[in-house]
This record gives C-alpha cells, structure tokens and sequence, in this order.
C-alpha cells in the first residue's frame, strides 16, 4: 500500500443527501490506517450541469491546485462525476499550456501545475490500496448477495475511464473479495440512473431508474452498491416517490460500497451511516450480523 | 421530413467546430452506433443523436436549435465511448446546446424545455456560493419554470414535500443525525467566493468575444 497522504475531495452531496457516502469513506479510510485530508475549502466541480468545458476547468483547476499545495500524489473522490470533472481537468491542463497560464492569470488560487492525480475511490481502493492490503485487514464475512451498479463515468468516456466500459470489474471483485456474492446484474450495471433528468423529465428518470431496481430485485440481491451520491439520490433517496409514481414496490436498499467494505473492515454500521440511507437497511445488516 | 435546400445554414457545422466541445463533427460517418446504445432512444423513439448530426451537417439549424429532444440527453457518454470514429457525441450536443441557449438568450428562438433554467439556477448557487446549495436552486427553478412564484411553490412543495421529509428524518437535513442543525437548510458557503465570481465572469466574456 502506498504509505503516502492522499487528498480527499467530498464534492456537495456529501454535504447532505450522500451524508452516509462521506461518513463511511472517512471511516474507511481511518480503518485503513491512510493519511488524508480533505481538500480545504472546496467548491463545486460544475456537476453534468456545467456544459461549458472551460467552466468545469476553471472550477476544477482550484481544488487541484488546493491538493497540489498539500503535495498530495492523488485527489481521491467517491463521486463518479465529480471524478470525471476532475480527471478531465487535469488532463486538459496538462496539456494546454496557455489555458494553464490563462487561469493563473485569472486568479492565483487556479494556478496547477499537474502533479495530482484524480482517483475514484473504487479505483483508489482496488488499485492503490490493492486486493492484498484490503484482504489483509479484513474482519467480517459480508455474506450478501449484490447489484453491482456501476452507472456512468468510471468505464466512459474513454478519456477518463479506469474500468472496462462495458463489462466493468472492481466493484465486482470488491465485493467478491468481502465474502458477497454478486447476482447477474451485467445487463444495467453500466446504465445511466436516470439521475441528471430527475429536475427536468423525472418521467425519463424514474424509467430509467425502474429498470435498475427491477432488475436487482429479480436477479434476488439483497441489495444494491454502488459509488454515486447521484445514482445514490436517484436510486435510493427517490426510490419511494417511483415507487408510487410508477404503482410498483421494490424496497430494495441501496447502499455505498464505502458501506459494505467498512462493515468488512470491522466498523461499526452506526458510524458507517447505515440509519441515513432512506430505504430500510435492517435486513442486511441483521443477515451480515 | 422534407429538407428546404433554401432554408439550410451552411454555416452552422462550423459554429458547431468552433465552440468547445464540437470539433469533432464532421468525423461523423452516420453508422448509428451512439443511437443504437443510447438509453434514452430506447425509451424516446424519436430521441436520435445520429440525426442531430446528421441536420446539422446539412446546416438544419434552426430544426435542430429549437428541437425539445436537444434537452432530454442523460450526459451517459455511452454514445461517446462507443463512437469508431471519436466524434465525442456527448460533447457536440453540448456544444449544439449552448448555441441553442445563446440564441435563445438574444430572442432569436424558444426552447421548449426547462432544462436551460435548471442548469442556469444550480450555476448560479455555485456563482454564489462556490457549492451546490439545492434549496436556492429549487426556489429559483420552479418559479421560473412554472411562470410564477406561486405556481413555482406549489409544483415545488408537490415535487419535495416528501422527499424533504425523507432528508430530514434520515438526519440529512436539518438537526437530526448530527452536525449543524441547520445543514442543508442553508447554504455552505466557500471562503474564496471571489474566484467563483472571477470564473463566472471570464466565461461570460469568453461567450461575448466569440460572438
């Protein structure tokens, strides 16, 4: 494992409505023994909402330079957007030296240099902590069956992607390393959520969200896991509103892999945010024990 | 639908390589691939990116600027990873929306969906507060969205009531389950508010220098 300190960017749902994908990455981390510090003074990375690339650049260029400042090898992030904003910031200003000196002229705080690296924190874990080291400070069987769902950007678009775009592996394998067991979930586990359409055809959303959850009951998983706070709201935090909307009952719990890796780790599942995720998650925890 | 050759803007594939984003149009070779894996095409028929490529290569441009389904991408990038010749789909219709809101911002076209309202009021609460600060979004979004405050309040209250209620009682927002009793009531403002202004207002002249 790489004994170096990491720089850790929440991004604004863990503010609020992913409270329990903060909490548990932290406590995972502190688990894990790693260094970290949150990136001080963050602001937003633009989200899919900042259409305008040089917008999500400029935004970007700030947090990394923060990260930069702290001498930090990687930005580690358990939001898949706001990685795929920061990841592609760093490469376009790797590479544009002028869009470079442009933003340091703008203000100081957006001068970056390009030493830090974006890590997605399913990629961090799997690649940077490793398989080894993980399996070495494991405690607990976490004997589930789980939906493995990926949703966008960490296998696409290519520029950015760190897992295979269709067939994507480390959730898989992360789950399978902590004693669960994965159900046939590969015909939507890369399927958008639905989730940027929610505040403007939550018609489309909610559809799309449908086919997610129905696909994860039917397959028999005792949950869902996944590494959004998007997917996350949209999934779990609307599950009760498609539900009506569409007259349909899944009460499927859907949890954050955090989650599931810091109940392997031995933390307690109070400190693991386990009573904010909005769909009962009782009866996985009572079949984990 | 029939294509008036009189009507075609010949001009408007380059508007599109030029705004960041587009510069790969013109690699398109029609094969439909980001169609054929689009979610969204598969739950709206007509929902086409191909096509989209296809007008605005012919320089259909006002069919395409003011085309409600302009507004309906998921920003998957399923259409850009399958891509053979690296178009960057995504990426051009988010080009070819921005050219459809300017227009629309200078009253030359309406755009028939709220999205643009949306996008503009969660930039705002980052142009404010340097994060996203959802209830100011929604108080500026439904309004605007709906014609009047009240409308806005009542499509709002019938959108959130429960939802807010799930926050709350999940100790997501407001004083249950820890931290401050008023955490996402309020806004979480960042220090360096005068960098999001400064990046706000550099893009708005970068947008004046192109016209």
């Amino acid at each position: 494992m790489s004994e170096k300190k990491i720089a850790y960017y929440p991004g604004c749902p863990s503010e609020t409505t992913a409270l329990e994908q903060d909490i548990s990455t932290k406590a995972v981390f502190d688990k894990l023994g790693l260094e970290w510090v949150e990136v001080e003074d963050w602001n937003c990375c633009g989200a899919a909402e900042a259409e305008d690339p040089r917008l999500v650049y400029a935004l970007n260029a700030r947090n990394l330079a923060i990260a930069e400042k702290e001498k930090v090898p990687s930005i580690v992030t358990p939001c898949s957007i706001c990685y795929y904003n920061l990841a592609r910031t760093n490469n376009a200003l790797k590479q544009d030296e002028k869009l470079r000196a442009e933003l340091k002229a703008l203000d100081p705080a957006l001068d970056y240099n390009g030493s830090v690296t974006p890590k997605h924190i399913l990629e961090f874990l799997m690649k940077d902590v490793g398989q080894e080291a993980l399996k070495s400070k494991l405690t607990k069987q976490v004997k589930l069956k789980v939906a493995p769902y990926y949703g966008c950007y960490l296998g696409r678009p290519p520029e950015t992607a760190f897992d295979d775009p269709d067939d994507p592996v480390l959730m898989d394998q992360l789950i399978a390393l902590i004693g669960g067991e994965t159900v046939p979930f590969s015909s939507v586990k890369t399927v958008c959520c639905g989730g940027p359409l929610m505040m403007t055809r939550a018609d489309i959303a909610f559809e799309m969200a449908r086919k997610i959850l129905e696909t994860a009951k039917k397959a028999g998983a005792d949950c869902i896991a996944l590494a959004c706070p998007l997917c996350g709201m949209m999934l779990d935090a609307k599950q009760p509103d498609i539900e009506k909307a569409l007259k349909l009952s899944f009460e499927m719990p859907v949890v954050y892999i955090t989650q599931l890796l810091g109940l392997a780790l031995g933390i307690e599942p109070s400190k693991l945010g386990f009573q904010k995720n909005v769909v009962s998650t009782k009866k996985i925890l009572e079949k984990v024990g | 639908m029939p294509i008036k050759t009189w009507e075609l803007d010949q001009n408007f594939k380059t508007e599109i390589l030029n705004e960041p984003g587009g510069e790969h149009l013109t690699a398109c070779y029609q094969c439909s691939t980001c169609t054929l894996g689009c979610p969204i095409s598969e739950l709206i028929p007509s929902y086409n990116p191909r096509r989209f490529i296809q007008m605005s290569l012919l320089g259909m441009r006002e069919q395409v600027l003011t085309s409600p389904d302009l507004w309906i991408c998921a920003i998957c990038q399923t259409c850009t990873a399958r891509c053979p010749q690296n178009v960057v789909v995504g990426d051009v219709l988010s080009a070819i929306r921005r050219i459809a809101e300017k227009e629309a911002h200078a009253g030359k076209i309406k755009i028939e969906s709220p999205r643009p309202l949306f996008e503009t009021a969660f930039l705002h609460t980052l142009q404010k507060y340097g994060r996203l600060y959802d209830i100011g979004l929604a108080m500026e979004y439904y309004p605007k969205r709906e014609g009047s405050k009240v409308k806005g309040m009542m499509a709002m209250m019938g959108d959130y009531k429960d939802f807010g209620m799930r926050m709350f009682m999940h100790g997501k927002m407001g004083p249950l389950g820890g931290g401050s009793p008023m955490k996402g009531m309020l806004p979480s403002k960042i220090k360096q508010r005068d960098v999001m202004v400064k990046i706000f207002k550099w893009i708005e002249e970068k947008e004046k220098e192109e016209k």
